[in-house]
This record gives C-alpha cells, sequence and structure tokens, in this order.
C-alpha cells in the first residue's frame, strides 16, 4: 500500500470522526422495519444456582490485559475480550440473531446500512451509560494508530465506510460494500468506554497494559497477581443479568485462573481437587492416563464427552505448487493418497479423531457433502506415478531424471511430531519420502507466507463463512505475505472465487462455495487430515450442567463465554452435592461411578 | 597489586562490551521478534476473526502495507542500524535502565527483580552447602587416603559428577516426586503458601528445594573434593608438614593449623566461579522442577523472543561474572600472602 | 606403531586402575555393538533363504517385496515373511536379528495402543516409546548418534585448540592477546542461548550442530593449550634446542607438542563425556537434532512426560547413567595414568 493511500484512509478517518459529529442531526429513514428476536429456545438451565467458586488453569501468564494492541491476542485475552457485549450475537443452535447491547435492529435495502436500537439499560462496569457516543468512539478507536493494531486499523477503515448517530440510543452502521452477510460484518464493532480512555495518545500501549478499564460483560477483573493468577468477580447487579437469553448463566461468584505451565501438572492438581476439571480430549489422556482414577471410580468426579458439530478448521497438508514436484496434478493426488490418515486415526490418535473430508467442513448448507477425501492406496499411487513418468528409485522412492519424490514437511506443534512421524513411516511405503521440519511458531508461520516450504502442516482457524480469495486465488499466488500457500493459480478458480464474492443471494453463494470446494479437491493441493469433533473432560461432581450441556460450537463445558457471541457460562455449582460429596471423600463412601457421552449434535 | 586488579577491573569492559554486542547482535538478525509475531497474529486473526463473506473480509488482503511494518519498527526500536541501536540500548544501561519486556511491557529490571530472590536462594544455599560437604570429605578422604571410604566415597562422587545436572533432577523428579510421592512435584513453593504458618513456610521451601538443591550440587561435589583432597595431600607431603611433625607437631594439629589453611586456596578460587551460578542457576534443572527462577525466566524469553530480558539477564549474569573472576584472584591474594599479581 | 616405553609405561598405569580398565572395556564393548547395530537391531532380516537362493538383506539398497514373492514394491515386511515361510513349512527360511525393529517402524496393533511395556515374546525387551517404536533400536541407533556427534566435536576442537594454542603459547605479544579477549569474551556468551535460537529458525543437521558447537566450544581446548606450550616454552630443553639452532618448526613439532599432547590425552574422556550431555541436553529442550531421528534427549522428553510408563524413563536414564559414569571412570583411570605426579601418602 502507498503512502498516499494510507494517508487518504488517515484523511477519511479524521473526516469520519468529525463528520458524525455533525451527522448527530440526521434523520432515521422511515422505510426500515425494526426487528428483534424473544422467541428463540433459551439453551441455559433457568433453575441454575449462582454462587461458588471456579478454579481453572492458564498455561502461561498474559502478556497483556489491554484487548487491543501488541499481544493482546493471546489465549487469556479471548476471555476478557469476549467478556463485553456486542451489538448482537447468534443463538448458538439455530445462528439466528439474538439481541444482545442492541435490542432492535434493521436493515437498509441496500445491504450495506444496518440500524441498531441501543438497550438503554446498557451500562459500563463503572457505571454510566452504553450510549450511540461510545460506538462512536469505538470507530475512532478501531482506526488510531495509538492502539498500534495495524489490522484492526485497516479493516475499519476499509470494511466499515461510517457510523451514524441518530440519537443516544440509535446508531447505524454503513459498510463500504453490500454484503449477504452484514450482521456478521458489523457485529463486532464494540463501544469503548470514551469516558475512561479520554484522548487517545502514543503511549496506549503501555499505559493500558496492565489497566482494568470498564466493560459490559458479567464479570470484572478482581485481582491481577502478576505472574501467577488472576481473579475475575460475577457482577452482583450485572444490568443483563434477567434478561432471556442470559438467565441460568454466568452462575459462579468468582473465578480464579492460576498459571500452570504444563498439562501434566494440571492433571495433578485436578487430582489433588485443586482445580476444578481438567480436558482430556488428547486420546491419551483419556485413554490411558485418565483411565483407572480413583476418584472417577470412586464417583467423586465424572467424565462427560460431548461431540459438536461446528465449523472445523482445515487441518492437513498444504502443498506448494510452485515446488517442480508439486507442479504435476497427478503427484499432488499421490501425495493424497501416500498419506495414511485412516490407519493413524485408528492407531496412535486411538480413533477419536475423525477423517476431515473437504476444506469446508461444519459450514452447514455451504459445506459440499459430496467430497471424500483421498484414501491411502498403494496401487492407486502407483498408478499414478507411472502415468506421469515416475519410477521407484532403489530405495523404493520415486525418481524422474533429477527428481526425487522427498518433500519437507514444515510445522510447529511438538504434538503433532509422533503423528507425522508415522505418516512418514507409511508414505515410505507408497515410495514418498517425507523429511520433518519442526520450526518454532513465527519462524514456520514466515517461511509459509514467503512460500519457501515444500509442504506445510497447519490448519486455519475459521469464520463465520467459508472464504477462499486469501488461500486460493490466484492474485495471492507466487508472491509473499499472502495466505496462498499453496500457489493455486487456476483461471477456473479464480471465476469461481470472484462470483462468489460478488453473489448477493445465499442461494447462489452456497452454489458456488460447493463448486470452490470440488475445484479444491480436483487441484488437490490441501491434504485434507482430521477434525477433532468433539471434547471431552473429568470434572468434580458437584459441578451441574444443563440437560445438554453444552452447544453445538462450544469447546469445554466449562467455558465462561465459549465462542465470540458469548454463549458460555452454562455450569453452576451445588452446595449440598458438594458438601456431600466433600464428607463422601473423608469417609471413603463411593457413588455410582459416571461416565456421560452427549450425542446431541452428534455429526456422521 | 592494587594496580593489577585496577587494570583487571578496566579489561572487564571492552569484554562486557564484545558479550553484549554479540548476543545484541544475534538477537536483531533472527526472525521471530515482535514484529513478526504481531504480523502473524494478524493472519491467524484473520482467520479466526476474519469474519464475514469472503468478498469483504480482510482475511483476503495483505493485512500490513510496508509502511504500517515500518510503524511497527519504530514502536520498537527496530528502525536503526544495529549500531546505533546498540549504543541506545548501551547508553541506558550506563544509567542503569534495562529497558521494558517486549511481551509485557513492564520495566525489565521489575521483571528480573521479582526473579532474583529464588535464583539468590538456591545459589546460595547451594554454594554453602557445597563447601560444607566438600571441605570435611576431602580432608577425609585424604587423610584416610586409599582407605575404604576413599573408594567408596570417590565412586559415588564420580558418578554425581558424571551424570549432567538435568539428568539428576529428572532421575530425582521422576522417583522421588513423582513415583513415590516423598516430595512436591517442582515449584518453589505451594499454591496456599500465604496461608501457612511461618514454620509451616520454612517447611514448605525446604520440602519443596531439597531435590533442586540436590540436582544442583551433586555436580560441584566431585570437582570440589578432590581439589580439596589432592592440594591437602600435596601439602601433607611437603617438607614443611614433615618437618613440623617431625619437630614434634601432632599429626591432627599439623593437618588443621598448616597443611588445612594453605589447602583452600584453590577452593577460594572456585568461589568467584560460583558468583554466576548464584543467580543465573542453571535453567534446565529449573525448568525439570519448574523453578521460576532467572534461568527459567532468560529461557523462556528466548523462547518468545523477548529480547530486553534476554539481555537484561545477560548483563547482570556477565557482569557477575566477570566480577566473580576477579573476586576468585582477590580471595587467592587474601588467603596466601605469597601470591603476587604483577 | 611403536611406542616409546614412557608412553607404554603410561598405559601400564592405565590398565592397573582396574575401574577405569573395566570400564574402558565394558565402553568399547558398547561401541562395537552400536557401530554393528544394525546386525542385531534390524527390521532387515540377517539372512533370507528364498527359492534356493541366499539373500543378506541387512546392508546395501532395500529389497521390494516382490523380490520374494509378495505382492507389493515397497520394502519387504520380514517378520511377515518369517511368519509366512513358517507357516508354508517350506525350505524358505529367514533369520531375523535379535531385536526385529529399527528405530523408527511403529508397532501399532489394533487393539492396543503403545506405549508397550517391556515383553519377551514381541521381543521389544525394553518395550516401547509413546509412539511404539523399539526402546532398545532407540537407544542404540541414538547412543550411536550421539557417540559420532562427540567424536566429530572432539576431533575439531583439539585440532583447533592445538593449533590456535600452540601459536599463542609460542608466539605470543600481540597475538596472543587478540586472542585471549577474544576468548574471554567468547567464553561469556551463553552458548546454550545461541544454539537455540539458531536451531529454532533453521532446523539442525548432525553437521550444522557441530558447526555451531565448534564455533562456541573451542575455547577451552585453545586455553588448555596456550598455558601448556607457554609453560614448556620457558623450560630448559627448549631453550636448549633454541641454543643448538633448532627452527620454531622443529621445536614446536618435536619437543612442545608431544610434551603437550600426552597431557591433553587426558582431556578426551571428558570431553566426549561433554558432547553426550550437550546433545542429550539439547533434544530434550527441543532443539537438537530433527525427528524422528532417535535421540536420548527425546526420549527424555517422552519419559518424564509420560510417567505411567515409567520403562521409558527408566531405561534412558539406566543407560545414560552406564555411559556417563564408564566415561568418567577411564577418564580418571586416564588421568591418573598419564599424570607424572604420583601422589605420595602419608604414613
Amino acid at each position: 500500500m502507498s503512502v498516499k493511500k494510507l494517508l487518504s484512509y488517515w484523511i477519511m478517518g479524521w473526516l469520519l470522526c468529525f463528520t458524525t459529529s455533525i451527522d448527530a442531526a440526521e434523520k432515521l429513514p422511515n422505510h426500515i422495519k425494526w426487528e428483534t428476536n424473544d422467541t428463540a429456545p433459551v439453551w441455559a438451565d433457568p433453575n441454575a444456582k449462582k454462587g461458588g467458586t471456579f478454579r481453572d488453569t492458564i498455561p502461561t501468564f498474559p502478556l497483556t490485559i489491554r484487548m487491543f494492541g501488541p499481544d493482546s491476542n493471546g489465549s487469556f485475552a479471548r476471555v476478557l475480550r469476549r467478556n463485553q457485549l456486542r451489538l448482537i450475537s447468534y443463538h448458538p443452535d439455530t445462528e439466528e440473531i439474538l439481541p444482545q447491547l442492541a435490542t432492535h435492529w434493521a436493515f437498509d435495502d441496500d445491504r450495506k446500512t444496518m440500524y441498531f436500537k441501543l438497550d438503554k439499560r446498557a451500562r459500563w462496569s463503572d457505571g454510566p451509560l452504553v450510549t450511540a457516543d461510545d460506538f462512536v468512539f469505538g470507530l475512532e478507536f478501531m482506526r488510531s494508530k495509538h492502539i498500534v493494531s495495524p489490522w484492526y486499523n485497516n479493516f475499519y477503515t476499509k470494511e466499515i465506510e461510517k457510523l451514524v448517530k441518530y440519537d443516544d440510543h440509535t446508531i447505524a452502521i454503513v459498510a463500504t460494500k453490500p454484503d449477504p452477510d452484514l450482521p456478521e460484518l458489523v457485529k463486532d464493532l464494540l463501544p469503548q468506554p470514551k469516558h475512561f480512555y479520554g484522548e487517545l495518545t502514543k503511549d496506549f500501549v503501555r499505559k493500558y497494559n496492565w489497566t482494568i478499564k470498564p466493560n459490559t460483560g458479567p464479570y470484572f477483573i478482581d485481582k491481577i497477581k502478576k505472574g501467577k493468577s488472576i481473579t475475575l468477580k460475577r457482577k452482583k447487579d450485572w444490568w443483563a443479568k434477567d434478561l432471556k437469553y442470559f438467565k441460568g448463566r454466568f452462575n459462579v461468584d468468582k473465578i480464579i485462573f492460576t498459571v500452570v505451565r504444563d498439562q501434566s501438572t494440571v492433571f495433578e492438581y485436578f487430582k489433588k481437587n485443586k482445580v476444578d476439571y481438567f480436558s482430556l480430549t488428547l486420546p491419551s489422556y483419556w485413554h490411558e492416563k485418565a483411565k483407572n482414577l480413583d476418584i472417577h471410580q470412586k464417583g467423586y468426579a465424572k467424565k462427560h464427552w460431548f461431540y459438536t458439530n461446528s465449523r472445523e478448521p482445515p487441518i492437513g497438508f498444504w502443498l506448494n505448487e510452485d515446488k517442480e514436484v508439486f507442479k504435476d496434478r497427478n503427484v499432488r493426488h499421490a501425495f493424497a493418497h501416500a498419506m495414511n490418515v485412516e490407519k493413524l486415526l485408528k492407531t496412535l490418535l486411538r480413533g477419536d479423531y475423525a477423517r476431515l473430508h473437504n476444506v469446508t467442513t461444519g459450514f452447514g448448507k455451504y459445506t459440499n457433502p459430496q467430497i471424500r477425501a483421498r484414501n491411502f492406496d498403494i496401487p492407486k499411487v502407483e498408478a499414478l506415478m507411472t502415468q506421469s513418468g515416475w519410477k521407484r528409485g532403489n530405495d523404493g522412492i520415486w525418481i524422474k531424471g533429477k527428481m526425487r519424490y522427498s518433500v519437507r514437511v514444515t510445522y510447529t506443534s511438538d504434538t503433532h511430531t509422533a503423528r507425522l512421524a508415522f505418516l512418514k513411516e507409511e508414505a515410505k511405503k507408497a515410495g514418498v519420502e517425507l523429511n520433518l521440519q519442526r520450526l518454532d511458531g513465527s519462524a514456520a508461520f514466515k517461511s509459509f507466507l514467503e512460500k519457501k516450504h515444500d509442504v506445510a502442516w497447519m490448519g486455519w482457524s475459521t469464520g463465520f463463512r467459508p472464504q477462499y480469495w486469501g488461500s486460493f486465488h490466484s492474485v495471492n499466488a507466487h508472491k509473499p505475505q499472502t495466505n496462498n500457500i499453496t500457489n493455486t493459480d487456476d483461471p477456473e478458480m479464480d471465476q469461481l472465487i470472484d462470483s462468489y464474492r460478488k453473489a448477493s443471494q445465499t442461494s447462489e453463494r452456497i452454489k458456488l462455495a460447493h463448486a470452490i470446494q470440488e475445484k479444491v479437491h480436483e487441484i488437490g493441493s490441501f491434504v485434507p487430515a482430521y477434525k477433532v469433533g468433539y471434547f471431552r473432560a473429568i470434572y468434580w461432581r458437584w459441578w451441574q450442567l444443563p440437560r445438554v450441556p453444552a452447544t453445538r460450537s462450544s469447546e469445554s463445558f466449562f467455558d465462561l463465554f465459549a465462542d465470540d457471541y458469548g454463549t458460555g457460562g452454562l455450569f453452576w455449582l451445588d452446595p449440598e452435592i458438594k458438601k456431600e460429596t466433600q464428607q463422601a471423600m473423608k469417609t471413603g463412601k463411593r457413588f455410582d461411578s459416571k461416565t456421560l457421552i452427549d450425542n446431541t449434535f452428534k455429526a456422521n | 597489586m592494587t594496580s593489577y586488579f585496577i587494570r583487571r577491573l578496566l579489561l572487564v569492559i571492552p569484554t562486557f562490551l564484545g558479550i553484549t554486542l554479540v548476543v545484541f547482535t544475534i538477537t536483531r538478525l533472527v526472525p521471530g521478534g515482535p514484529i513478526e509475531r504481531i504480523i502473524a497474529q494478524a493472519r491467524q486473526m484473520n482467520m479466526s476473526e476474519g469474519n464475514t463473506s469472503g468478498g469483504s473480509s480482510l482475511q483476503d488482503d495483505s493485512p500490513l502495507s510496508p509502511d504500517q511494518i515500518e510503524e511497527l519498527k519504530k514502536f520498537y526500536g527496530f528502525d536503526k542500524p544495529i549500531l546505533i541501536s546498540y549504543l541506545d540500548w548501551l547508553g541506558k544501561i550506563l544509567v542503569l535502565d534495562l529497558g521494558v519486556s517486549t511481551r509485557y511491557y513492564d520495566p525489565v529490571w521489575e521483571i528480573i527483580k521479582d526473579k532474583l530472590p529464588v535464583s539468590a536462594y538456591y545459589g546460595i544455599v547451594t554454594t554453602i552447602l557445597t563447601y560444607l560437604v566438600c571441605i570435611p570429605l576431602g580432608v577425609l578422604k585424604a587423610i584416610k587416603h586409599k582407605s575404604f571410604i576413599d573408594s567408596t566415597s570417590s565412586i559415588i562422587v564420580l558418578i554425581g559428577y558424571a551424570l549432567p545436572g538435568f539428568i539428576v533432577a529428572i532421575i530425582l523428579f521422576v522417583w522421588p516426586a513423582a513415583q513415590w510421592d516423598w516430595f512436591p512435584l517442582g515449584g518453589f513453593i505451594s499454591e496456599d503458601f500465604e496461608d501457612l504458618t511461618l514454620a509451616e513456610q520454612i517447611w514448605d521451601v525446604i520440602h519443596h528445594s531439597v531435590l533442586p538443591l540436590i540436582a544442583y550440587m551433586i555436580g560441584g561435589f566431585a570437582t570440589m573434593t578432590f581439589l580439596m583432597k589432592n592440594t591437602l595431600m600435596d601439602h601433607l607431603a611437603s617438607d614443611y608438614i614433615r618437618t613440623a611433625i617431625a619437630k614434634g607437631l601432632s599429626f591432627r594439629s599439623a593437618v588443621f593449623k598448616h597443611a588445612f589453611r594453605n589447602s583452600l586456596i584453590p577452593l577460594a578460587t572456585h568461589f568467584g566461579n560460583n558468583i554466576s551460578l548464584f543467580l543465573a542457576g542453571s535453567f534446565l534443572i529449573e525448568k525439570v522442577f519448574n523453578i521460576d527462577g532467572l534461568g527459567l525466566l532468560g529461557f523462556e524469553s528466548l523462547v518468545e523472543r523477548d529480547y530486553p530480558i534476554v539481555l537484561g539477564v545477560l548483563v547482570i549474569t556477565s557482569i557477575l561474572g566477570l566480577l566473580g573472576n576477579i573476586l576468585s584472584d582477590f580471595c587467592v591474594a587474601l588467603v596466601d600472602p605469597r601470591v603476587k599479581f604483577d | 606403531m611403536r611406542l616409546d616405553p614412557l608412553t607404554l609405561k603410561k598405559i601400564r598405569r592405565f590398565r592397573s586402575i582396574k575401574r577405569g580398565y573395566y570400564s574402558w572395556l565394558l565402553f568399547g564393548l558398547m561401541l562395537l555393538l552400536a557401530f554393528f547395530a544394525e546386525l542385531w537391531i534390524n527390521n532387515r532380516a540377517l539372512l533370507v533363504y528364498y527359492e534356493g537362493q541366499i539373500y543378506f538383506p541387512t546392508y546395501g539398497t532395500m529389497m521390494p517385496g516382490n523380490t520374494f514373492g509378495l505382492e507389493y514394491a515397497y520394502e519387504t515386511n520380514y517378520r511377515d515373511l518369517q511368519k509366512k515361510f513358517q507357516q508354508e513349512a517350506g525350505d524358505n527360511f529367514v533369520i531375523m536379528p535379535l531385536v526385529p525393529y529399527n528405530a523408527f517402524e511403529m508397532d501399532l496393533r489394533e487393539t492396543e495402543f503403545p506405549p508397550f511395556p517391556p515383553s519377551w515374546k514381541d521381543r521389544h525387551y525394553l518395550g516401547t516409546d509413546t509412539i511404539g517404536r523399539d526402546m532398545v533400536a532407540r537407544l542404540v541407533y541414538g547412543f550411536r548418534i550421539c557417540i559420532i556427534f562427540s567424536l566429530l566435536l572432539l576431533v575439531v576442537t583439539f585440532a583447533i585448540g592445538i593449533a590456535l594454542g600452540c601459536l599463542m603459547g609460542y608466539w605470543g605479544g600481540k597475538f596472543d592477546l587478540f586472542f585471549q579477549r577474544l576468548i574471554e569474551i567468547w567464553s561469556s556468551v551463553p552458548f546454550l542461548y545461541i544454539i537455540m535460537i539458531i536451531a529454532s529458525i533453521v532446523v539442525p543437521s548432525l553437521t550444522i550442530l557441530v558447526l555451531i558447537y565448534v564455533v562456541f566450544g573451542w575455547m577451552g581446548m585453545t586455553w588448555y593449550m596456550r598455558t601448556t606450550t607457554y609453560k614448556e616454552k620457558a623450560r630448559d630443553y627448549v631453550m636448549a634446542a633454541k641454543a643448538l639452532g633448532a627452527s620454531n618448526t622443529r621445536i614446536i613439532f618435536h619437543h612442545i607438542l608431544p610434551n603437550a599432547v600426552s597431557l591433553i590425552v587426558t582431556f578426551v574422556p571428558f570431553s566426549v563425556a561433554g558432547g553426550i550431555s550437550g546433545l542429550t541436553a539439547l533434544d530434550y529442550l527441543g532443539f537438537g537434532l530433527p525427528p524422528p531421528t532417535p535421540s536420548w534427549g527425546e526420549l527424555l522428553q517422552q519419559g518424564t512426560n509420560n510417567l505411567h510408563a515409567v520403562w521409558i524413563v527408566a531405561s534412558t536414564v539406566t543407560a545414560l547413567v552406564v555411559v556417563m559414569v564408564s566415561i568418567t571412570f577411564i577418564g580418571e583411570a586416564v588421568r591418573e595414568g598419564f599424570d607424572p605426579k604420583l601422589h605420595s601418602t602419608f604414613e
């Protein structure tokens, strides 16, 4: 981007802030139709009891409690980020729009503007009401250079044209272009407490690194013991606590996050009742380390397995088509047939994980169900390779002229070493040699973006709707710093993606998405590996959950806020059961040993 | 002799500059610093929050323009050539400002200060215990040379010497701590330390530190013990002791009044070397036992590319190391008036 | 090679120190076993007799399954082949090595999941690691890599150390002073830090790792050599040789080096031990050789994280203790044998 362009954004940004205040006099158009939603099913248990302390752990102490700027994207920052309400949210199961800070919303016919009526009860934790000015400031905030978040700066300059204030509790957000998923685009614009920040200055990053700022969510930060723990407390008179979609949620009074560096120590802590739950999602824990636990057999703690069904990150091998070997489509397809993912799932992963078939999985109608991943199949590898003129060399690895089918697989996580080592041994049988290269996260990412890798083993995180332009459009191929790490360069693909981006009808987009997924499969530069598709945990029996213990897209039973829309916080503590259990633990009395499996959302 | 020490002290300066310049340069040349982290995070963020439809989402763009990256470089002070920013950094060191962590945005000194007591505790206790064990053992071995006690203790000490400290730490962690449950599984103090009474607190610290201390000490035992033994034997075999005994001095006082004192000289030279160990510790042992000391801090900062902290830890340990060397010489001069430096 | 009587005497003295001598024999045996590990720990058969022909698959290129009438073109699974021949009860037979696994393949089963405990029946004498690779194979091949690393490191650092140290000690002056400063600076650079920084951006191969270690590890030997040369140079016989008109080269090669080298020998075992523990530590931290290279450090890492499979950490620790202790005993004996100073005992 040129300096000029950046400058123009700047000027635009300032102008906007300026104009919004003038716009205050603007009148609300008459043709819009206000909508709200008070009929959606509730997913929490309205009879949940309030009270108690929940003891959780975090692997590292957060680097900051700012929610913006450098290092504000760690796992704990996510907790903080979700501890504030948005204009609207989605129902976790049906995905219909639900009110949060806005009670009503409306769309303009141009599909560019969305109007909101703010809830007049909404309050900041330090007292003042949440008003339209906080949203005006919120946009100014996101565009400010002082928050050192160039990504946000870009996004809110390029995607949002302006924010219009009609009165203290009515606003409109205008996007730069029409969008069929407009709510998704605008809902993340958070109000910022102007009364707290005042003017933003250059020292923002340092000044607010450990400053607790007012929020709109159910909890506030009570205590920070640097390097050791962070305590959140429930706001006793939280303004939204009796609203329909918040009833029975956010029940515990206090949550303590203690830093415990590694998983095995957390497990020890759990067994000694110093922590309230332990995640057993990893196969090695569920099947081995937590197999014969005394506390489980005596019934003091429950094991619980919950199948989810939501957007799955595309985890697998991303082949770099710019490398000589992968220029040939047959060779790419052979690669897929040489990966014995099925056996990996059955043996090392104990059959817990499921095969991933499609780059777009779990996106509802947007997912093309026809696409099946290529299976491990040595005869097919042999047919494809000989067709392209390759021969098996002395060591069984395919050769053609000076080329040898030996590729480097770059990955980042230690836990994946065993899995890749397994695939490496199996691939040898099919005549493909994998050389494993584990790099530190940022170094690996750098090499992917610079397209220096042969094969990248990774997954992208997912958005609300599938997206393809960044990863598969030829505009982003053959140059550094773009997400097209496969260097996919296919005119038909380009055409499909362009129409997908332009399509304004949902049905048309779905059709195009299916076609794109087919194309991705045909090109074969992404080899899908597996999806987890569940989570499970062991927790003390005094913790209670609703009948359906979590939502379709939850990540844990005990996630306070669950996802970006804050649909979690469903658990509560039953003090009677706690007392009873603690007594039993002293006397050695037993309860029924319980292992629950919930299939409500299980995908086939 | 004063001039010798002054000269030694002055030589510390170029050495210190050399060390810091080398490490500073390396940290600058290596990718993965705060800027790369922001770029990488921005992209993952694109993925997780790159909401909405293919068309409008930012995921699809190259989010950071060169200008924005320049801005970031300026923010972290990476926009200047290495030598200039090294001089900047050095200038701050001179006024005792170690800079600000690029992760926590806290002053480096504050972070280091938090960890110092833990490291100092282990360093000091290790040193004291090592001397307390090695000197008597060395004396005993010298007097009872080639006896049963001598050879068995030699074997034990040698085995301790043979094993790297972190292997010993692993052994102690796996068996006495994890399998047999005799000791806590690492850490410096218990979670509920603040709720304990003073006596319980003291016990808690001791209980936590027994195993790490063994791991720390075991490597040093052999060197110290053998040094003590060998020098003492040299002295006992020397003419002046023979003369003293021939003149009617008891063996006992010959050993303790004459030979012993002279034998401490080489041990004294070791004292200075221990100074840096006082604080730096061994991050491997700290890692095994999950002790929140300076070593682990250095290690984690390195892995996380928090270079101001890495350099801060380096400054402190290298200064202590260099001063320790001089202190060693000084101790020698103190113990042995014959030693002259020129 | 003709040894002069003095050296012979030293060797005799070394042999008279039983602890060191037996350690040396043990260590020698371990080296031998490790270097010919393919013959006793391998998934390739020692000998296959098939249709009247004898095959020796151990060394050389891989033999695809169709060589032996199997239906695949990849490396023969000799364990299965052995079972097949036994079932057929014909003349064909396969002789497998003692441990019929290599260090990479995973023994995975349909109903059980690794790590498998030691089992005589499955011929996993020390069990398997967490992904079903044989522990004996991992340990022995890991040891071999470790030793190769240490020996390479030893040769290079000693070569540099002896050459540079000798020159520093002999020439003295500005040259000496320059390298003195350099060494002081260089040895204060936190060397493990540097290795970790480098290892996180490039995946180190054995050569790269040796190179890095040499770059930051040549100082010790150099320093020692310098001091020795310095001392030797000041001794009367060198003076005499000089007075007689001997050239510098002659003095260095005929007088100083032979004397210094007999002292340097005593450093060899400790240097090997240092190499082993260095590489193990790096692998333990995850900054060493890339997976799936067999390595002790990686096994320690696995073992400490999987304490329920205690055989992993137990056998690795035992192996380490045996190797390190025997090297130390050798080192102690070498030092005593080659050190001219005999301790007189007080009676």
